[in-house]
């Protein structure tokens, strides 16, 4: 219930905004519905007229004026109603439109207000799915839903109104019906409900296994197991096949069983309708019109049972949808301090001070790191994998925050520091470069959108990838992704490196890219690498010997402690962790 | 279409009843508003048992058309769920019969999309055929022909209403469909965007281009919100134009009616029952351009599933050939290999000879061929020219099973299976005891962390094999490909994440344990291979050099030059 409670808070929320819309829907639902109920009744009163019009044929006495007066007010009743449901889609259609618009624009603005901490800790593919099947589910909802649930309650209430109003006793036969009809929409609404969740497990479970046997073909093939795979695959395929045959039974009676029954009221209607008329004795005329008319509300009264019971289902989804976008407003943001101390231009120094740092409660990564670096100067962070490297790298940027101790730069606590300065002085080059979509020159600007080309090139230049670049058939206008293969992994990270350069950070954080990465370009990248480094104060987590050498210090991590740190040479020379791992590595003959 | 018609004679019976009762569904509705007129007729003649016999046949009608309704959901389901599966199933087992090429010509992530998206489509598709599709035709017609029937004078209206509403149903559905195709775009642009923003957030950070991003976001949503509306738009005039055209068609009757009752006053009686054909007319018309519509995309789906079971296997086993006993020879003859769609070959005019029980090691610059040479050796590959013969027997005549049986590859990329780590060794060697996985795993070095875990061989693998580190998965990946004790070994540099120090072990272990066994081993660094009897040296997808280290140090300048940079490093 504070599920739906809080998904209605949500809706409220963004639709608060469209009052004049909403008062304009209203009224054309209660116009609409006004002159839809009504309708019938000079439908009936047209009939009526048309059967006394003739059977005055009959005995020579024409009077066709009532007949043609009841057609032409049957003819504007239905314009009018008809315009009313014109005016309310068109109201819909801007208020779902403008109002997901802006949920969508929220959600991506809310991504880049918050932690990186969010980032790491959950799937792209479920944040992802939030953009996609969530605001497309409340989308539709609120499309389809929201018009057509309001102007149904109005036509049921107007229905009940005026059939009451005609004749009591046809009304309550036309109504008698309509709790077997709720009662079996709850009961497959409710089945269906339950197969369907069975149903998205089962398809979850063969999805998953399609798709690892897939990508791990080679395996399949290089040992013969195609065979074991279809036998993996079958019980997968009959278990998708029995759920899916149970969900697809009961979510797909609803509407033929729902239209099946408003043709039943509809019989019971003509039979009782001729039969009480018949026997009250009512002209035929009237009689007529009354059973004309009494088939028609017949149709209307179940017309919205049968739409709210199908439209049910997008309602649900709808508010599950709310409830996992609420989620997302929900996080935590970074928290940027107001009024933060600014870091002066040029080259800074910079410090960890005995820091703790742990990512999740009770597993503490860091035990109080201590590293500091001299304006200029450049410190080479060396050590087995996880031992802490990335998550200095992580500090300085203030991705996260340490749980004690201090990170400064410019002895400046981070924390105290402007964030937008604080990123401005530091630039970054992560092991595994990401393209942006859009134009090589549009990534390589991205740090400094309004750089000059002149200053792009040069950077490019300085990054070593000009070159390749120019070589493209469109140059720096050639379209990138993330995903597509203009580039190599060892070129994606040229290219980060240039981006950087152009942004000149006073302090720099380099993550090598480590593997798949050929002799060739390992040694461009070392070149970019180096004249980044020039004269700028520079962390640098080193996987390659080179860069280790050139170090005014290298710094020796091992499960989140600083164990050795000095010169190549002097490490070399204590004959410790260090000068072990270098040898291992290494020498090889 | 084929795999459909492949597909129906098992479901001949369900389709069968599914379309019989649809039939008898759309007859129920169709008779109904004839007896109504009957009513009517009844009323004004006074008679009462007639109304009594036909209000009961009414409400029969009515129970046997909700019945036929439901019967034909349950044989509908039935039939679109049970063909669904079996289209998959074919499905499946003609990827399973595919060769590795086949399989990158389509892409796996595509393979997978066919196979759960695109069967879904198609299963809706059957659905929605068996369900509404056959009714649309049975209503049209019949209510036409009643209608006709109940008051040919006013044939004209009938006329007027189906050209109006096809004139709707034109103009509107192709604006929507091109709409739709917009949308589609803008859809997977927001994705896109959203996409590489979570995978590029620190980038995003770190150069402080929230607002930046938010812009280009925002242009594009704004977009995507233009098109909402648009569409929005046409089905708020459609909708209402349908009422309207059907409400109108009504009026006319009526109005009609009244002239054609000077004449023939039974016209009165039948107005109520021609006025319902009509609307049965109308909805008829909408009900199958919405559903012409919607198969048109299910189409699409159809024939992505076509071209999957059209496909052809290119790398076929000959089936007469009996098992064979092969030995661990591995021969070359001006082998050339060629990728799909590349103008470049791979591999150009390689020969070599390779003797049971060598180590053979293969360097060369990233894209140099020496993958491509390695898959060539378990045939996942066929070469365009030349033969590549495994024990003397030329692959193309190979029994599958006896080479499968005799190679064994173990990739560059580690791949796992979620289950156990005994399900995924197994996959080397069928039913491998306790003490073969022992065995391997020794040799792969995985020993060490397989008996830190709390069930060792029965430890779970989750999916993408998130609980196992690089290394780990390497290691496992080994000891799956020396479980079956082959006598050919490939390692297409499997040990990459390895440190050092566990990657001289893993060797050690395959000198000792696997001494009769050829083994293959691509390197990036040097000191993987320098161990080897000869060592292959490919640049561009020519074999440069061949020899021992020390043999291709003193004469070979392909070598010299790798060797060289990463010398250089060690000693610097």
């Amino acid at each position: 219930m504070s599920d739906v409670g809080r998904s209605m808070r949500f809706f409220y929320h963004y639709l608060k905004r469209y009052k004049i819309s909403f008062t304009i829907v209203i009224i054309a639902i209660i116009v609409s519905t006004y002159f839809q109920v009504k309708a019938p009744i000079y439908l009936g009163k047209a009939v009526t007229s048309l059967a006394k019009y003739v059977f005055g044929l009959m005995h020579g006495v024409s009077n066709k004026g009532d007949f043609v007066h009841f057609v032409w007010l049957l003819g504007l009743f239905y314009f009018i109603g008809v315009l009313g449901t014109f005016v309310m889609n068109i109201a819909i259609t801007y208020i779902t439109g403008y109002s997901t618009n802006r949920m969508r624009r929220g959600l991506f603005g809310k991504l880049q207000r918050m932690t990186i901490r969010f980032f790491d800790s959950h799937q792209d593919g479920d944040i992802l799915s939030r953009f996609t099947s969530d605001l497309d589910n409340i989308s539709n909802a609120l499309n389809e839903a929201l018009g057509e649930i309001m102007a149904n309650i109005a036509l049921m209430i107007g229905i009940l109104i005026i059939m009451f109003q005609q004749n009591v006793q046809m009304a309550w036969v036309t109504i008698a019906s309509a709790p077997i009809a709720i009662i079996l929409a709850t009961f497959l609404i409710n089945r269906t409900r339950k197969y369907t969740d069975i149903q998205q497990d089962e398809v979850g479970k063969l999805n998953g296994y399609i798709n690892e046997q897939i990508a791990g073909q080679k395996v399949n093939i290089t040992n013969g197991l195609q065979q074991d795979s279809i036998d993996g695959f079958l019980p997968h395929n009959e278990n998708v096949r029995k759920a899916t045959t149970r969900a697809q039974t009961y979510s797909g009676m609803l509407f033929p069983l729902m239209q099946g029954m408003s043709l039943v009221n509809t019989a019971i209607v003509i039979f009782a309708g001729s039969w009480i008329a018949m026997n009250s004795g009512m002209s035929r005329a009237a009689a007529l019109g009354l059973v004309v008319v009494f088939v028609q509300y017949s149709q209307q009264f179940y017309q919205p049972i049968t739409q709210i019971s199908t439209l049910y289902s997008m309602f649900q989804l709808a508010v599950t949808g709310a409830r996992r976008l609420n989620q997302m407003f929900d996080e935590p943001e970074e928290i940027r301090p107001e009024k933060g101390a600014i870091i002066p231009a040029g080259s800074t120094s910079a410090a960890l001070n005995d820091v703790h740092f742990s990512y999740d409660k009770g597993r503490e990564i860091l035990h109080g790191v201590s590293i500091d670096v001299e304006p200029g100067k450049m410190v080479a962070l060396v050590g087995p994998t996880g031992s802490g490297k990335t998550t200095v790298m992580n500090l300085l940027n203030r991705f996260y925050d340490v749980d004690s101790g201090t990170v400064s730069i410019d002895n400046k606590d981070v924390r105290q520091v402007d964030m937008t300065n604080l990123r401005d002085h530091v630039g970054i080059v992560l092991q595994d470069s990401v393209l942006f979509s859009g134009t090589i020159a549009f990534n390589i600007k991205y740090g400094k959108p309004d750089a000059t080309d002149e200053e792009m090139i040069a950077a490019a230049k300085q990054a070593n990838i000009h070159d390749f670049i120019m070589s493209l058939d469109d140059g720096y206008d050639t379209k990138v992704t993330d995903e597509n293969s203009v580039f190599s992994t060892g070129q994606k990270q040229l290219l980060s490196i240039a981006r950087t350069i152009l942004t000149n950070p006073s302090l720099l954080i380099l993550d090598e890219a480590t593997s798949n990465v050929d002799t060739v370009t390992e040694a461009r990248i070392q070149k970019a690498m180096d004249a980044v480094v020039q004269g700028r104060t520079s962390f640098v987590i080193a996987h390659r010997l080179k860069t280790i050498l050139n170090a005014d210090k290298i710094v020796v991590l091992k499960d989140g402690n600083v164990i050795e740190q000095g010169t190549h040479q002097q490490l070399l020379n204590e004959h410790g962790f260090y000068s072990e791992l270098y040898h291992n590595q290494f020498v090889f003959e | 279409m084929k795999i459909i018609r492949a597909n129906i004679k098992p479901f001949a019976w369900g389709i069968f009843w599914a379309i019989f009762s649809a039939a008898v569904m759309a007859a129920a509705s169709l008779w109904q508003p004839k007896l109504l007129q009957n009513v009517i007729n009844a009323i004004i003649a006074n008679n009462n048992h007639k109304i009594l016999t036909i209000g009961i046949t009414l409400i029969v009608i009515a129970l046997v058309g909700l019945i036929a309704g439901v019967l034909n959901t349950i044989f509908s389901a039935k039939v679109a769920m049970g063909m669904a599966a079996s289209i998959r199933e074919m499905a499946y087992r003609k990827i399973q019969a595919f060769s590795f090429s086949n399989i990158e010509r389509f892409s796996a992530g595509s393979l997978v999309v066919r196979l759960t998206n695109d069967i879904n489509q198609v299963q809706n598709l059957i659905m929605t055929v068996l369900q509404a599709l056959i009714r649309v035709p049975i209503m049209f017609v019949g209510a036409l022909i009643l209608a006709l029937n109940t008051l040919p004078q006013l044939w004209w209206i009938i006329v007027i209403q189906i050209v109006l509403v096809m004139l709707v149903v034109l103009s509107t559905f192709g604006r929507m469909g091109r709409r739709f195709g917009l949308m589609q775009t803008l859809i997977d642009r927001v994705n896109e965007l959203a996409k590489e923003n979570l995978t590029g957030v620190r980038v995003v950070k770190s150069f402080n281009q929230e607002n930046n991003e938010q812009k280009r976001f925002n242009t594009v949503s704004d977009k995507l919100n233009d098109q909402n509306i648009g569409v929005g738009i046409l089905f708020s005039l459609m909708i209402p134009a349908f009422m309207l055209i059907g409400n109108m068609a009504v009026v006319a009757a009526i109005y009609f009616t009244g002239d054609i009752a000077q004449t023939h006053p039974g016209a009165v009686a039948a107005i109520a029952s021609f006025i319902n054909y009509l609307m049965q007319i109308m909805f008829a018309i909408i009900n199958g351009g919405m559903m012409l519509t919607f198969s048109a995309r299910a189409m699409v789906s159809l024939n992505r599933l076509n071209e999957i079971m059209n496909t052809e296997p290119d790398i076929v086993y000959k089936k007469d050939v009996p098992e064979q006993d092969l030995t661990g020879s591995v021969k070359f003859d001006h082998v050339s290999f060629t990728y799909d769609g590349d103008d470049q070959p791979t591999l150009s005019d390689i020969s070599f000879d390779v003797k049971p029980g060598e180590m053979i090691g293969i360097v060369g610059a990233t894209g140099a061929g020496k993958s491509t040479l390695a898959q060539l050796i378990p045939r996942l590959f066929d070469p365009q020219s030349g033969t590549v013969s495994v024990g003397g027997v030329n692959l193309k005549d190979v029994n599958e099973r006896s080479l499968r049986k005799t190679v064994a590859f173990v990739l560059q990329r580690a791949i796992l299976f979620s289950g156990t780590v005994a399900h995924n060794l197994q996959q080397g060697l069928k039913n491998a005891s306790i003490a073969d996985m022992d065995r391997a795993s020794k040799i792969s070095q995985a020993a060490e962390f397989i008996d830190r875990l709390p069930n060792r061989y029965d430890a779970n693998i989750e999916e993408r094999s998130s609980n196992f580190s690089g290394g780990q998965k390497q290691r496992l990946s080994i000891t799956r490909g020396v479980i079956g004790r082959p006598k050919i070994l490939i390692l297409d540099d499997s040990t990459s994440a390895l440190d050092a120090e566990s990657e001289k072990l893993v060797q050690e272990a395959l000198n000792h344990e696997l001494k009769g066994t050829t083994t293959f081993v691509i390197a990036e660094k040097i000191s993987s291979v320098i161990n080897a009897n000869r060592i292959l040296v490919l640049d561009n997808g020519k074999l440069v050099g061949e020899g021992t280290h020390q043999e291709l140090v003193a004469n070979n300048h392909f070598y010299q030059e790798i060797y060289e940079t990463q010398k250089g490093k060690g000693e610097a």
